[in-house]
């Protein structure tokens, strides 16, 4: 029997089917099992005859999946890999992928939200708000054109790569080395984060300690706390922020209405005021 | 300045696209065109006024610069921000000749007001999509894949078309008399639109620190956040900069754990190999 070989036409379809198909028929049950399910079929049509084997094939791809589907493209093209290594008898069974796939799921995801949505987003979004400065278009289109190149082109790596490795892609991501490339990239994020909290976030007080008088000039509560640090407030913020939802685990929903309270309460005493009119 | 029919309807269908979950697909769809300041541009295009669009869409997109969604957790909906809040914040600048700070500070607001109530719409959509996903099932278990595509990229369309499309339709063509209506019962300078631009101002701290839950395991790891922010904070240093700064720091810390992972190897040699190499230094 000759080597089952999976044609550059199926995978190239699978990609595309996943680039686009990862998320449109999400639900809480089942989020990217679906897009999961698209992306496989052209290649388990190519690489089995029957019905029944592809029936078989299928089944192994119905199991929950959901992680940073960006990313995730590379657990897509290991499990395209690994699934022509099945159709070629190399002792793999379903088992063995789902197996795979559930341990990648995790990492892969934790990767994906603090480098893509964490880091690379923000990044692009923050030049692209510079050029915008004064309602100029530049900006937006600069962020579609480098967004959809960058992620296109890394999406299209990540699943031949992974295709390329199959099971060795999972040393690669979740062993000491990934480990290492995660803590790096992860700082990277949160520094970035820190840098994102301190160049967008604006929270000011306007109660006044002194009032100013025709000789001498008043002190704000905002000027001294500027002294002490810049944007204390905005960082007192996000930290207690931080703190409800990760030790006390509230919802960020729960969060936004608090800080609603904490808004009316403070507009009340004098500490908030936008000071805008008609 | 009102919303036309034809304008409503257009909004309707880029709402329908650029949802989180969309019809766009994440990258086209929840990731440019969901991005507030891309439906700045896009709003500002439909409704002829692309320059208090993209201001509009900036203050928008400052909320949510850091919008992520963990585990299918949303804390806002990209859909309402972009293409209710944005169109209802340019009426509402254009009609109430607001500008400058003004101006910011009310798109910011909108965008998260809107964002938040939008939730409704994500859920919506997700629990809808459960009717499709059901067909699913029964079409893997007959062996009929080809209706996968249907059920994955055609079918989703009609939840869309309810908590999408009439939505945002329904909305932006009122908007005019709603922005009329708070215009009226809502002074400026009174405690409710306070309060309102307040949270405006307080909203991206639960964006930041979402993002910061991701990646903040123990409170040492905080300090990390800390040396960003001090870095822009008090250091005046940018984003790309900070993005620099941060990934020489990603390079020492690189390794410095290859090297922690790797000692347990150099002991499994034996005391004696160590010592050899220390003598040849």
């Amino acid at each position: 029997m000759a080597e089952k070989k999976l044609s550059k036409k199926a995978l190239s379809r699978s990609f595309w089917n996943w680039y686009y198909g990862h998320l449109t028929c999400f639900s809480q049950e089942h989020m990217q099992t679906f897009g999961y399910l698209c992306a496989m079929l052209p290649l388990v049509e190519e690489l089995y005859e029957t019905k029944e084997e592809q029936k078989e094939a299928m089944q192994t791809y119905t199991a929950f999946f959901n992680t940073e589907p960006q990313l995730g493209t590379v657990v897509v093209g290991v499990t395209a890999g690994l699934e022509e290594a099945k159709a070629n008898g190399e002792g793999i069974d379903g088992e063995v992928i789902n197996g795979i796939r559930a341990g990648l799921m995790g990492p892969v995801a934790g990767i994906g939200d603090s480098l893509v949505v964490g880091t690379l987003i923000p990044i692009l979004l923050g030049i692209a708000m510079g050029l915008s400065t004064g309602g100029s278009p530049l900006g937006a289109v600069f962020y579609i054109v480098a967004w959809n190149v960058i992620c296109t082109l890394g999406m299209r790596f990540l699943y031949f790569k992974g295709y390329e490795l199959g099971g060795k892609a999972v040393e690669f991501l979740v062993g000491e080395q990934a480990a290492a490339i995660r803590e790096a990239i992860s700082m990277i994020g949160t520094i970035v984060i820190g840098a994102v909290a301190a160049s967008w976030i604006s929270i000011t007080t306007s109660l006044v300690i002194i009032e100013p008088s025709a000789d001498t000039v008043g002190i704000t509560l905002q000027g001294t706390l500027d002294s002490v640090f810049p944007k204390l407030l905005s960082a007192v913020f996000v930290i207690l922020c931080w703190f409800l939802m990760s030790k006390k685990k509230m919802t960020p929903i729960k969060v936004m209405l608090l800080l609603v309270v904490v808004a009316f309460a403070g507009v009340l005493v004098g500490f908030f005021d936008p000071m805008l009119t008609y | 300045m009102s919303i036309s029919v034809w304008q409503a309807a257009l909004l309707g269908i880029f709402a329908c696209l650029a949802s989180m979950p969309g019809m766009g697909g994440s990258v086209i769809g929840n990731y440019t065109l969901g991005r507030p300041l891309v439906g700045g541009l896009v709003v500002g295009i439909i409704l002829g006024d692309i320059r208090t669009g993209i201001i509009a869409g900036a203050a928008a997109q400052m909320v949510y610069i850091a919008l992520v969604t963990p585990g299918g957790t949303v804390s806002a909906d990209v859909r309402a921000v972009s293409y209710i809040g944005i169109p209802l914040s340019v009426l509402a600048i254009r009609n109430m000749g607001l500008s400058g700070e003004a101006a910011t500070q009310m798109a910011t607001t909108m965008g998260a007001a809107v964002g938040t109530l939008g939730t409704v719409l994500f859920y919506g959509t997700a629990t809808m999509n459960l009717i499709w996903q059901h067909m699913g099932w029964s079409a893997v278990e007959k062996g009929d894949f080809k209706k996968l595509y249907l059920v994955d990229m055609g079918l989703p369309w009609i939840s869309h078309l309810v908590c999408s499309f009439l939505p945002t339709f329904v909305i932006t063509l009122m908007g005019a008399q709603m922005v009329d209506i708070i215009k009226n019962y809502l002074p400026m300078d009174g405690l409710a639109m306070k309060t309102l631009f307040t949270v405006g101002s307080l909203l991206p701290t639960v964006g930041v620190a979402i993002l910061l839950k991701q990646v903040v395991n123990k409170a040492a790891d905080l300090l990390t956040f800390f040396f960003g922010f001090t870095l822009a904070a008090c250091m005046g240093v940018n984003l790309i900069g900070a993005a620099v700064i941060g990934g020489f720091f990603a390079v020492i810390m690189y390794n410095i754990k290859l090297l922690q992972s790797r000692k347990p190897v150099v002991a499994e040699g034996g005391g004696a190999a160590y010592d050899d190499d220390e003598e040849e230094i």
